[in-house]
């Protein structure tokens, strides 16, 4: 009973922080607000360097944006930049971070610091070899024919013909 | 340039052996370790370096105890790498136990990511960006490269020290090369690599994302999460501490895809649904977890 109860509310909390999954960002070019997610799309309005904008969602390399004067359009992704937070969920879309975090401290806070685990390079310089813990890998080892079904079941096309970029001299 | 270290080193062991006196430096042993730290590595010595550098990676940080989640970034890694130019590797996957924010690839197919990495992911498109550029480093071989020379270094520095030393020289050489080989992983793991190598399996994890059907903007997305979040907070130390800034690879990435018309794949799958019902799959166990919390823990 109190499964059901405690699952039921986390999936409100799920549904809560989904809906309102916008964030804040700031133009870090001057540029053009346009109609739709592609270059040849009409222009909104000029945009300048600095403005502070909402977004609602990307699509491919383009940001669906608010801007502070109510006017709605797409942008290059590389023109904005999210504003700074802590925690890390700038991009608009669920915190999973929070939500991981606030089930595990089970205080209903956001500040989890009881049970964190870190990983830094102290840790790493001064690891001890778990060859079991290797060993163990094989038992989600996924096989080809498996990786196919699963990618079919979206589906993802492959495109075995995408060639490699070429460096971009700065 | 590998002639190049080569005869630097054959030329410290020729300055230094007359000083220690030719019959007791087993010269022959020497020239065949350095013979062997300057081949490249065959797959099955690969993997096996592999299989202990992701020893010691794992030693770091444990795979989390999650079947659905490890064997659904296994699916997502292998259709990932089977579009890459080394697909018949034996391919591993894991999300290991950190709420900091990392990934590893290690030689041989070995590729790690923290839980915390993934709880800042939205979609499997920028699961498959990040996994795309730790397929790309083993597929370039850059770990595997990056512990080869280190090897090398320190065998050109040994070689020297022995004959200078000018003792007897008694122990075998080829075993002190497989020791520096596992402490080097230590090292470079802390380290990082290369700026250019990280650069690198940007560009070439964008192409493999994109070649298995996703929308390959998920890991400029990535880089945008990171970019704002705090580079001196706990969770990005070791992120920054082995990776040149979110706002680099940015730019550079984002000019190389703009100057291979990338925008033509931009409404290829974000798979958002099956990701979040994984990750949702996660902290419902998670919370089960501290609310029935196993006997040892």
């Amino acid at each position: 009973m109190t499964r059901w109860f405690s699952l039921a509310m986390l999936l409100l909390v799920l549904g809560a922080l989904h809906a309102a999954a916008t964030s804040t960002a700031q133009t870090v070019v001057a540029g053009n607000l346009v109609s739709g997610p592609h270059s040849d799309a009409s222009v909104v309005a000029a945009v300048p360097n600095g403005a502070a904008v909402t977004v609602i969602e990307r699509q491919g390399g383009w940001y669906h944006v608010r801007t502070t004067t109510g006017q709605d359009g797409w942008l290059p992704m590389t023109s904005i930049r999210y504003d700074a937070t802590s925690s890390g969920a700038a991009a608009p879309g669920t915190d999973w971070a929070s939500l991981f975090n606030s089930g595990r401290s089970g205080s209903g806070g956001t500040t989890a610091s009881t049970g964190v685990r870190g990983l830094n390079t102290g840790d790493i310089a001064n690891a001890k070899p778990d060859p079991a813990a290797v060993a163990e890998l094989e038992d989600w080892a996924a096989k080809p024919g498996q990786a196919k079904d699963f990618a079919a079941d979206v589906p993802l096309t492959a495109k075995p013909k995408i060639g490699y970029l070429a460096k971009v001299k700065p | 340039m590998k002639r190049r270290l080569a005869a630097f080193a054959i030329g410290l062991l020729i300055a230094a052996a007359p000083l220690a006196g030719a019959a007791e430096i087993h010269l022959d042993q020497i020239f065949n370790s350095i013979k062997q730290a300057f081949t490249p590595a065959s797959q099955d010595e690969e993997i096996a370096i592999g299989r202990d550098a992701a020893a010691t990676l794992l030693g770091a940080s444990k795979p989390i105890d999650d079947a659905p989640v490890q064997k659904y970034v296994n699916k997502v890694g292998l259709w990932i790498a089977l579009q890459s130019d080394r697909p018949d590797l034996p391919w591993h996957f894991a999300v290991v136990d950190s709420d900091d924010i990392d990934a590893f690839a290690a030689p041989g197919g070995y590729v790690f990511l923290t839980r915390g990495l993934l709880l800042h992911l939205h979609n499997e498109a920028e699961l498959a960006g990040v996994l795309g550029h730790e397929i790309s480093h083993v597929v370039l071989k850059h770990h595997l490269n990056a512990l080869q020379k280190g090897a090398r270094m320190d065998l050109a520095g040994q070689a020297a020290q022995v004959g200078m030393e000018a003792k007897g020289y008694n122990s075998d050489l080829d075993n002190q090369l497989m020791d520096k080989v596992s402490s080097a992983t230590r090292t470079l793991y802390s380290k990082g690599l290369d700026k250019d190598d990280e650069l690198d399996a940007d560009r070439m994890g964008v192409v493999l994302a994109a070649r298995a059907g996703y929308d390959p903007y998920g890991l400029l997305a990535v880089l945008q999460t990171l970019e704002a979040t705090d580079p001196h907070s706990s969770s990005m130390q070791l992120l920054m501490a082995t990776h040149p800034a979110p706002a680099d690879r940015i730019a550079v990435l984002s000019e190389a895809m703009a100057a291979g018309n990338f925008d033509r794949f931009g409404g290829q799958a974000e798979a958002q649904e099956r990701f979040e019902g994984v990750v949702k799959g996660l902290i419902a166990a998670a919370k089960k977890d501290k609310e029935a919390p196993a006997s040892k823990k």
